[in-house]
């Protein structure tokens, strides 16, 4: 991975790590906008020109690719870069989680 | 009494959160946005009064089929297009929460609309009136060719002083609250 999708994605916006989560299985947009909302019981909810730069952003950087297209929707799946960035991402949260359970 | 009014409005490239909330108002009173003819002219087409959301977004004709697809599943009414402007709208009851009633649900990408307009939209205004209003504004005032050319020229310098300034400090001053 090199400095530059290092630089953008480490540590990553709570709307790019939710996006890139969904796309461990191919969806489009909408689809990954509905799962968002029930995963975090509407307390995260992304809007669609977010969620279309978001996705067209993340493509170009390689992190996600372009599956096919169904009625108009584009369906994306995660690439082996986006998985790394991913397991990074992961492994900081799991560890802040970790680190707030501790007493000070 | 007529099903359909025009309304004359001028709003610039740094006014678009205005457009929304008089769009609103005006679809409160039971007039529906149903075209925008460039550069002032809105029509509307009489309804029943409602409380609809109206949001734009500058894609500066760079939409595609696959944009359009998205904005729709999320609930949104396109309305139409006007300069590399798009019009959408959606009604108030079916928004649950805020980001529902949004095109942009994060700063990042709000910041990057204003800086697609002041690149595609500032810089032309910019270039026009240094190239052409400034010289041509000069010459109309030193040789006193035609008053008619003179005051076209200075009416003109003055348009373009007041658009510089008031959309370039508006649009900045965007753009740095986003970040």
């Amino acid at each position: 991975m090199d400095d530059k999708i290092r630089r953008i994605y480490v540590p990553m916006t709570e709307t790019g790590f939710y996006i890139l989560f969904c796309l461990q299985r191919p969806q489009h947009g909408y689809g990954i906008g509905q799962q968002v909302r029930q995963m975090t019981e509407g307390a995260v909810t992304i809007s669609p020109g977010t969620m279309y730069g978001t996705l067209s952003k993340m493509e170009k950087d390689g992190l996600i690719r372009l599956v096919r297209e169904e009625d108009k929707r584009k369906l994306y799946t995660i690439t082996s870069l986006g998985r790394e960035v991913l397991d990074i991402e992961i492994k900081r949260i799991e560890r802040l989680y970790r680190n707030s359970q501790e007493k000070i | 009494m007529s099903d359909t009014k025009l309304k004359i409005r001028f709003y610039t490239i740094a006014d678009f959160n205005e457009e929304e909330i008089w769009l609103r108002e005006e679809h409160k009173k039971g007039w529906r946005l149903s075209k925008m003819v460039p550069p002032c002219f809105y029509h509307f087409e009489k309804c029943e009064p409602e409380d609809v959301i109206y949001r734009l977004d500058y894609k500066n004709n760079k939409e595609n089929e696959d944009y359009m697809q998205m904005i729709k599943d999320f609930g949104w009414e396109y309305v139409g297009k006007c300069v590399g402007w798009l019009y959408f709208r959606k009604s108030a009851s079916s928004v649950v929460n805020e980001n529902d009633g949004e095109i942009f649900s994060d700063n990042a990408s709000r910041s990057s609309m204003v800086e697609h307009i002041m690149k595609t939209r500032m810089m032309p205004i910019m270039a026009i009136f240094f190239c052409c209003v400034i010289p041509n504004a000069l010459r109309a005032a030193d040789d006193g060719v035609s008053a008619f050319f003179a005051v076209f020229w200075l009416v003109m310098l003055a348009i373009y002083i007041y658009l510089l300034v008031h959309c370039g400090l508006k649009l900045k001053k965007m753009k740095d609250n986003l970040e």
